[in-house]
């Protein structure tokens, strides 16, 4: 009568030894591309996390072993780790502070149209595509009173008493940094909240002004819903960034003076690849990657939230 | 009392001149249906009403206040979109209430002219839902709930049935019918389809390339249009248009007039006869249609265009056969060369 079908899925539910057929052969499939990708993510993440609990330092290579969590209770002791750690907070709030709500203004400027929109449009992009390197660079020297501007309109406008370097001191050192990356970092939020402003439909405004929405109202509650879950995905994706950022850091204090810049990944860099004790920027990193992620799981529950009617 | 006056409104998209000298008014609780081909000023007319779009010469006036230089907000008006734009980060209850919400009112308030409005048009078990979670015509409610809350005291409407099947456009334009009798405030309603247009209207604005080509009542319009566009736009089927020098024309002299150049009569308004000396017009069947309640005839009578004739009831008469067609006087528009009715003829 009707054509027998012995290999599909839901014909041999019954019997035990087949259920067990069906439920695996999708895996086996897979298999091939789930190995590789274990091979290439977790492995390396196993390794890694590994590290902790080892003692790897390149200077002193013969005491090498399993330590436990002597690294972990080194950790909490050390006091450039906490430093490191209340400048991470500082320098990511500090940077994703200014980028987020300057992009945002750029973003709801460009959002209007004017002459020559297309030409700003493309100098706004500009720093993001400037290496991390130069930026760094550069924005050093127009810190540095001998060849630098900016001391000088500080002292000018009666900020700062007599041109000085702010790099070279330990309280304000960090903003030089945090400027360099805010400068770099407005256009990411400009690209991606311009982007979500010009996929809001025009007739909800046209039908908010009508209900009687003044300019602030219908930016509220209009724009800032329909915003707040690229809002939450960009905000949650630039901290994570931010806080691994280190190279502006790098470049332009070294983590100085006397260890007053260093962030978390920054006391990372050094502390493997100039003290080379591996072991212990791996407990450093274990630190951050913990942070970071329940960070995210925060973030990403508040989106699930947010994105209910859209 | 007027609602709305239109003084000589212009409008103009940089070099492109879209509404021309348009003067109208409106009377208090009149529903006046805008209607033309597509892109000849309807919603860019309506737009300019709601504020939405700056007027680029005229005066418009709400009663006798000027508004022109006035915000949406400050008009009194609510408006349905097409597209309805409903707020789709808001449930039903919220988009119906929004208005009062900007205004800051009570929620006991609130919660009272939402749930009137909603009573109307049958929203109530809705209130919770969002907008992606119901059907086009329930949008289609909410849209006009919106604007109901408001209480405003002039509804405009821009095409709001046209995204629907024509079953569901069908009640909710007696949905409409009936909201206007129950409010009885002024709507200026956009529309495409002139059965919209004949059935829910007070008068009828018919407008074409960015002017206005008659107003009137439906069927005032019908019966004694001002010039050949609008002739052909209202009426279903289209009137016939024949050219005084046809062939196949037979006009008694009493009927005729020196300075007709066309002459149009609706195909319900004749009368079929024998293809003899008596009939006005003959030619032959080219192609039936029969809808059961009419039979429409299209007829060959050697123009480009055939002779269109709607007789009621079921017809027999076949395909090729040559029949003749009769009219009351009353019932035949003539034309001048310039397309505007001769109209003294018509009542005599
Ligand atoms: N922002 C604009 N810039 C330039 N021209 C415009 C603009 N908006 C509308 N127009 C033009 O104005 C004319 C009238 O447009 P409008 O939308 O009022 O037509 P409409 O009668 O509503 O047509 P439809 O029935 O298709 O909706 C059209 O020719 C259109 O191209
Ligand atoms: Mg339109």
């Amino acid at each position: 009568m009707t054509m027998a079908l012995p290999t599909s899925p839901g014909n041999g539910r019954g019997r035990p030894l087949k259920r067990f057929q069906w439920l695996v052969e999708p895996y086996l499939y897979l298999s091939p591309a789930i190995i590789l990708i274990a091979l290439v993510i977790l492995v390396p993440l196993v390794v890694g996390v590994s590290y902790a609990f080892q003692a790897i330092d390149l200077l002193n290579p013969f005491e090498t072993g399993w330590v436990g969590f002597a690294n972990f209770e080194k950790l909490w002791a050390d006091r450039l780790f906490w430093k490191a750690l209340t400048n991470t907070f500082w320098w990511t709030l500090g940077s994703l502070f200014f980028q987020f709500f300057l992009g945002l203004g750029l973003a709801l400027l460009l959002n209007k149209p004017f002459a020559g929109r297309g030409l700003v449009q493309g100098l706004v992009f500009l720093p993001w595509a400037v290496p991390a390197f130069l930026s760094g660079l550069n924005w050093a020297w127009l810190f540095n009173p001998i060849i630098g501007p900016i001391p000088h309109w500080l002292a000018a406008l009666g900020i700062m008493e007599k041109p000085q370097n702010i790099l070279a001191n330990p309280e304000l050192a960090l903003w030089g940094p945090i400027v360099a990356n805010v400068w770099f970092g407005i256009p990411f939020f400009a690209i991606t909240l311009l982007a979500a402003l010009q996929s809001i439909p025009r007739d909800l405004y046209e039908a908010a002004a009508i209900d009687g929405a003044s300019v602030w109202q219908s930016f509220i509650k209009i724009t800032v819903p329909f915003l707040a879950p690229t809002i939450a995905i960009t905000v949650m994706l630039r901290t994570i960034w931010i806080a691994n950022f280190a190279d502006l850091i790098y470049i332009m204090t070294g983590g100085g003076p006397a260890n007053s810049t260093n962030i978390i990944s920054s006391y990372i860099f050094t502390t493997a690849f100039r003290r080379l004790d591996f072991a212990y920027a791996s407990t450093l990193a274990i630190a951050l990657l913990v942070l970071l992620l329940a960070y995210a799981m925060l973030i990403l529950q508040m989106r699930k939230h947010l994105v209910k009617g859209i | 009392m007027t609602a709305i006056t239109l003084n000589s409104i212009n409008k103009r998209f940089g070099p492109v001149h879209v509404l021309k000298d348009i003067s109208l008014q409106f009377d208090k609780g009149e529903f006046v249906v805008l209607v033309g081909p597509s892109g000849c000023g309807k919603s860019t007319l309506l737009r300019m009403i709601a504020g939405l779009e700056p007027v680029s010469s005229g005066d418009m006036i709400f009663g006798d206040t000027r508004v022109n230089d006035l915000e949406p907000r400050e008009r009194d008006i609510a408006m349905v979109f097409q597209s309805y734009a409903l707020y789709p980060h808001m449930n039903v209850e919220r988009n119906l209430g929004f208005s009062l919400e900007l205004r800051k009112r009570a929620a006991a308030e609130k919660k009272d002219r939402t749930s009137h409005a909603a009573g109307i048009l049958g929203l109530d078990k809705l209130l919770d839902r969002f907008p992606k979670a119901l059907s086009g015509g329930q949008r289609q409610r909410v849209a006009m709930g919106r604007a109901i809350v408001r209480d405003p005291q002039i509804f405009l409407f821009d095409e709001p049935l046209s995204n629907l099947d024509a079953a569901l456009r069908i009640e909710m334009r007696i949905e409409i019918a009936k909201l206007h009798q129950r409010l009885g405030t002024t709507m200026v309603y956009v529309t495409h389809d002139q059965v919209e247009a004949m059935t829910l209207a007070d008068r009828i604005v018919v407008m074409n390339a960015g002017q206005v080509e008659q107003v009137g009542t439906p069927l005032d319009l019908y019966s004694n249009p001002a010039n050949l566009f609008v002739a052909g736009f209202l009426g279903s089927p289209k009137m016939n248009f024949v050219a005084h020098d046809d062939a196949a024309l037979n006009l008694p002299s009493s009927l005729t007039n020196p300075s007709a150049q066309t002459y149009g009569i609706r195909p319900e308004h004749i009368k079929v006869t024998a293809p003899d000396d008596t009939a006005h017009l003959v030619g032959t069947i080219d192609v039936v249609e029969r809808l059961g309640s009419d039979t429409i005839f299209y007829i060959n009578h050697g123009a480009t265009k055939p002779f269109v004739v709607r007789v009621p009831g079921i017809d027999r008469t076949a395909i090729g056969e040559k029949i003749g067609c009769q009219f009351q006087p009353e019932d035949l528009h003539l034309f001048d060369q310039n397309g505007q009715a001769i109209s003294e003829h018509k009542n005599g």
